[in-house]
């Protein structure tokens, strides 16, 4: 078993690299008949990345999220995967390119780095503590998302003003599309990081004595939760939508990454486990 | 072959030229049968606004040209016209154009999407005019199949090429779906009646009207089913519509920047696309700064469609390759139209030789032993034809020279005297065999 994670530990990245080039070569060329061979492509690499997930959680008796590089193998997945159910719902195939490229760095960083650890803290293996991070990271990878279509929808805003014509344009769906999926990944994501905050509220006060809600990691997910809330509220109110609202939106996820960096720097924090 | 076509067509005769040899369905009917009478066993005729052309068998083997062409001018008076203006195409070359005509790649606009209905328009009217037969039209299946090929395997007809269908396609990348979106066209002369039917066509969900004088914009709304704005009280209905398309002859500025922001702020920041077509233009251009203002005026989407052009251009010989496939493909076919009598003929020779020996001993042996010779003859007849006639079907399948395949079928013809009448006239005295030693001839 040891033998074939390692296996899968190279094969990953490059099974990630080798789609992201059939997704870039479709972007740029249009190639009839890729669009199919790309999705089954992506679908083996979900279904041998599901088995490398089981196989690491067996191995080691624990699920992939005691640190950093496990959590980024978990990441990549849940951003494929995310991103393979909205292509599937939506048919709008065009886009992967600008997704599976963070996979990649994703699963490139964890297979570099990542060690096997049999040996982790007995709170790691609480169920509770799965259901939580798996549930934030499925959130946060909705987030990804969701900028990586705002990002494509401030791309394609700004190439039809100044009247550029070039590949942007004529590859990228509508902006009105661009910003239902943004929306509709954000609100995926919102849903999911609520879920992982009412489990975190509930469970982490039993399981850490020095439990406080003024840690900075609470507080920073707080922010971007409230800050995820407010654009929510805006599209569904009629208040704000195009532009602005995808504006906002990359300034949420801005402050997400941020709260990562923070919660990396303050070591003291009870939140952290490695 | 002998189907013999002329044109007259963008690359070589000027607009009015075309115009003035333009021949609509009832004046192509009414043609018909006097070609039928002077010119052609079959035929067609295909005229759109920018080609006429005209295909046919002639029914004396030395046709000139020049006579398709009086002929034409003896029905439509035309001055200026030259031989000049035509091209002339014959056989093989007729075939061929004809074919490239199917695919829109000698069209004035590269990939042109309507000509492969009006080749199939011609081909209509003359078979319903009795004008065509088995060669014209396994000609007009080939053609049909191979336009329909190069839509389907090359992107010979992608993309916008005029202006005001690639405001369509500017209008497709900022909406999703067009159904639920109001548009209003400013201006109700042949720029703003071409872009409401391109609307119209993409189920845009509202279209609206305004138009300076009201009796045109009147004319105009009922053609595409919308409602119309009073061109006077148009900046008051501006902000209810999501694609304004302006295309006026006024030689000043209709919206200003104010007008649009104003219409901004009704709108609460919803996007909107605002297309100038007009020369000069009717918005002013700053508006483009305004945030969710998609402003274009001709210029810009001149780029789509120089870019689509360029695209279409890049076709080109995937398309060529498809007629050059198909032309071959038609030749093999009708090259074996040209093998099959002379084969049956050779068979026929043979068999009536086979017959006539076998008469002669049929009372001298036993019914057994005449049963064995019949059978042995048979196998010995089919033996001997065998690779004549496969090497034939070859010839005539392998290559578009109908020279070769006549030149084969002659010398077959020469050599078993099959020339002069049927093979029932079959005599051996008259045969000259040359005698070997150990030859016998009975």
């Amino acid at each position: 078993m040891l033998a074939t994670i390692h296996f899968l530990n190279i094969l990953l990245p490059v099974l990630y690299l080798a789609g992201l080039l059939v997704y870039y070569y479709d972007f740029t060329k249009e190639v009839k008949g890729l669009s199919n061979t790309k999705r089954i492509f992506l679908f083996v690499t979900l279904v041998i990345h599901t088995f490398y997930l089981f196989a690491r959680t067996v191995e080691f008796n624990h699920p992939p999220i005691t640190n950093k590089f496990e959590i980024f193998t978990v990441l990549a997945f849940s951003i494929t995967f995310a991103y393979f159910i909205l292509e599937l719902l939506t048919d709008i195939r065009n886009t992967g390119l600008f997704i599976i490229v963070f996979a990649f760095a994703f699963q490139l960083f964890s297979s570099l780095f990542i060690e096997d650890l049999i040996e982790v803290q007995e709170v790691l293996r609480n169920r509770l503590l799965g259901l939580h991070v798996i549930s934030a990271l499925l959130g946060y990878s909705g987030f990804t998302i969701s900028t990586v279509y705002g990002l494509l929808y401030l791309m394609l805003y700004k190439a039809i003003k100044i009247s550029k014509f070039g590949l942007i344009f004529n590859r990228l769906p509508s902006l009105e599309t661009l910003e239902k999926l943004s929306f509709s990944s954000l609100i995926i994501g919102f849903i999911l990081l609520t879920f992982a905050i009412i489990i975190g509220i509930i469970w982490l006060p039993s399981a850490f004595p020095n439990f406080s809600y003024a840690d900075p990691k609470l507080v920073v997910t707080g922010i971007v939760w409230l800050i995820y809330g407010l654009v929510i509220g805006a599209k569904i109110s009629g208040f704000w939508y195009g532009r602005k609202l995808i504006i906002f939106s990359q300034i949420g996820f801005a402050i997400a990454i941020l709260s990562v960096i923070v919660t990396i720097v303050f070591k003291a924090s009870f939140h952290s486990f490695y | 072959m002998n189907l013999v076509g002329i044109t007259i067509n963008h690359r070589t005769a000027p607009i009015e030229l075309r115009e003035a040899l333009h021949f609509s369905k009832n004046e192509i009917v009414d043609l018909i049968p006097k070609m039928k009478e002077d010119l052609f066993h079959e035929g067609f005729i295909i005229s759109t606004c920018n080609r006429t052309e005209i295909y046919g068998v002639p029914k004396v083997s030395k046709l000139h040209f020049q006579n398709i062409i009086d002929f034409l001018l003896s029905y439509k008076k035309i001055e200026g016209l030259k031989p000049e203006h035509f091209e002339k195409y014959f056989s093989c070359g007729a075939v061929k154009h004809l074919f490239k005509v199917s695919t829109g790649i000698d069209s004035l606009i590269v990939g042109d999407s309507q000509i492969l209905g009006q080749v199939k328009e011609a081909f209509e009217i003359s078979e319903d005019m009795n004008f065509s037969k088995s060669v014209l039209r396994r000609i007009f299946d080939v053609t049909v199949k191979v336009g329909k090929r190069a839509i389907r395997e090359t992107e010979i007809g992608e993309g916008a090429v005029t202006v005001s269908y690639a405001s369509v396609q500017v209008v497709e990348k900022i909406f999703a779906s067009l159904d639920k979106k109001k548009a209003l066209v400013i201006g109700a002369g042949e720029t703003g009646e071409l872009a409401a039917i391109h609307l119209k066509d993409r189920e845009v969900g509202e279209i609206a009207i305004s138009n300076r004088t009201l009796a045109r914009a009147e004319k105009l709304a009922e053609k595409i089913h919308g409602e119309i704005i009073p061109f006077t009280q148009l900046k008051d209905h501006l902000h209810h519509f999501d694609i304004i398309i302006s295309a006026t002859s006024s030689s000043d500025l209709i919206l200003t920047k104010d007008d649009i922001k104003q219409m901004m702020k009704k709108r609460k920041g919803l996007p909107i696309v605002i297309m100038d077509i007009a020369i000069p233009r009717d918005i002013d251009p700053s508006v483009q700064e305004i945030d969710n203002v998609f402003y274009h005026d001709i210029d810009s989407l001149e780029v789509i469609v120089k870019q689509n052009m360029k695209k279409r251009e890049k076709e080109i010989p995937k398309v060529e390759a498809i007629v050059m496939e198909e032309l071959v493909s038609f030749f093999s076919w009708y090259n074996t139209l040209e093998v099959v009598p002379t084969i049956k003929r050779v068979r026929e020779f043979f068999e009536d030789i086979r017959k006539d020996e076998l008469d002669k001993i049929k009372n001298k042996v036993t019914d057994d032993d005449f049963a064995k010779l019949e059978d042995m003859t048979r196998r010995m007849i089919g033996r001997l034809l065998h690779n004549p006639t496969i090497k034939l079907r070859e010839i005539a399948e392998q290559g578009t020279n109908i020279q070769e395949v006549e030149t084969h079928s002659v010398i077959l013809k020469e050599l078993f005297g099959l020339n002069n009448g049927h093979s029932k006239n079959y005599n051996p005295e008259n045969i000259d065999i040359p005698k070997k030693e150990g030859t016998k001839v009975d």
